[in-house]
């Protein structure tokens, strides 16, 4: 393993914002096979691993919109307050995933989104994972308005996904739902 | 991950090793934050919540008889269906991790277990998971065999006493 958790997009090519393109709905910006140290004793990619590929593809997706290591380094950054992962299928070593990103909501300071990974050839849905992330002011500690820019981004994103349904599980509680006979 | 973003919304429950006996949460899981583990920020990565909490959850698993040596032995293994992290506070390099854990609820194939995970005793992350036991032949979900059952009961017993947060079982983005 390396000296700490990098992403695929540090000091790489990554899609960058055009005023003038459309809008994908869903974004998809981040492709990666199954790495083999991403497997576990049960033969199949660890369960903490999922959450490494959605952050990969949230990364993707922060610097699509601006937030890079120049923005963190002025003392922006968003920061993680919540995940909650579905986990629907298994995946193998090597095995194609794509993910994809939806803007479900946004404030001036919040951001609500919905991560789905798929095998790129067959379609077949992986794991989900719904975030909430707040815009915080890194050495206050505490959260901050965006800039009018990186607002407007988000804001134009969270437009072209309404007209995409909202995904059955999000917002969900987490529970053992009984049959009555159990 | 800052505090005054994310206030921790009850008292924890409690400290781990600060209670003992039966009505005690499940606190085997000690670990240092590993360099490996950090972020561009130097502060453990979103996905180092998860690996700790798995890590946690999957002593709670051992300690049910229903890890990795129970894999190889039945032919199946329980089996990650949800994950919800609340994150609380940063934890850094050198830190040390524990976890108090609570199995909130089970049934015949799925078990619930519920942590809150300290970095140097104080709250820094929530995490609830729902596991299903699944025959890994059969690659479908499968009632756990009695001696396990068994097992699963007595720890349900012996947490029922314990309080459960408010925020335990709702969905992202709930306000208390």
């Amino acid at each position: 393993m390396s000296e700490r958790v990098t992403t695929p997009y540090e000091g790489r090519g990554h899609t960058t914002w055009d005023p003038d393109a459309e809008i994908e709905a869903p974004l998809h910006l981040h492709d990666t096979p199954v790495p083999a140290e991403w497997i576990d004793y049960n033969g199949h990619m660890s369960e903490s691993c999922y959450l490494l590929a959605f952050g990969d593809s949230a990364d993707a997706f922060f610097r699509y919109v601006g937030i890079d290591e120049a923005y963190r380094a002025a003392g922006h950054s968003l920061y993680t307050s919540e995940t909650h992962l579905h986990h629907r299928q298994e995946a193998g070593e090597g095995e194609p995933l794509r993910l994809t990103l939806q803007v479900l909501d946004h404030d001036r300071r919040r951001l609500h989104l919905f991560h789905e990974m798929r095998h790129r050839d067959t379609g077949v849905l992986l794991a989900s994972a719904e975030q909430l992330l707040v815009h915080v002011d890194i050495a206050a500690g505490r959260s901050a308005d965006m800039a009018d820019d990186l607002h407007e981004r988000i804001a134009a994103i969270h437009r072209a996904h309404a007209a995409l349904p909202t995904p059955d599980m999000v917002g969900r509680p987490m529970g053992i739902r009984r049959q009555r006979q159990q | 991950m800052t505090q005054p973003v994310t206030q921790p919304m009850t008292q924890p429950m409690s400290e781990p090793g600060a209670l003992d006996g039966a009505a005690a949460p499940f606190t085997a899981y000690r670990q240092k934050v590993r360099p490996e583990w950090l972020d561009y920020n130097g502060h453990l990565h979103d996905a180092g919540y998860a690996v700790v909490l798995s890590a946690a959850h999957e002593l709670v698993l051992e300690s049910l008889g229903l890890s990795a040596d129970y894999r190889a032995s039945h032919g199946a293994s329980m089996f990650t269906v949800e994950t919800h992290v609340r994150y609380l506070a940063e934890c850094s390099a050198g830190q040390t991790l524990t976890a108090s854990t609570v199995l909130v609820d089970a049934d015949r194939k799925r078990l619930r277990l519920y942590s809150e995970l300290y970095a140097d005793h104080r709250l820094a992350a929530t995490g609830e998971s729902l596991y299903v036991h699944v025959d890994t032949s059969a690659g479908r979900s499968a009632p756990l065999p009695d001696d396990r059952r068994a097992r699963v009961d007595a720890m349900l017993h012996a947490h029922a006493g314990l309080p459960r947060p408010p925020h335990l079982g709702l969905g992202v983005g709930a306000r208390l």
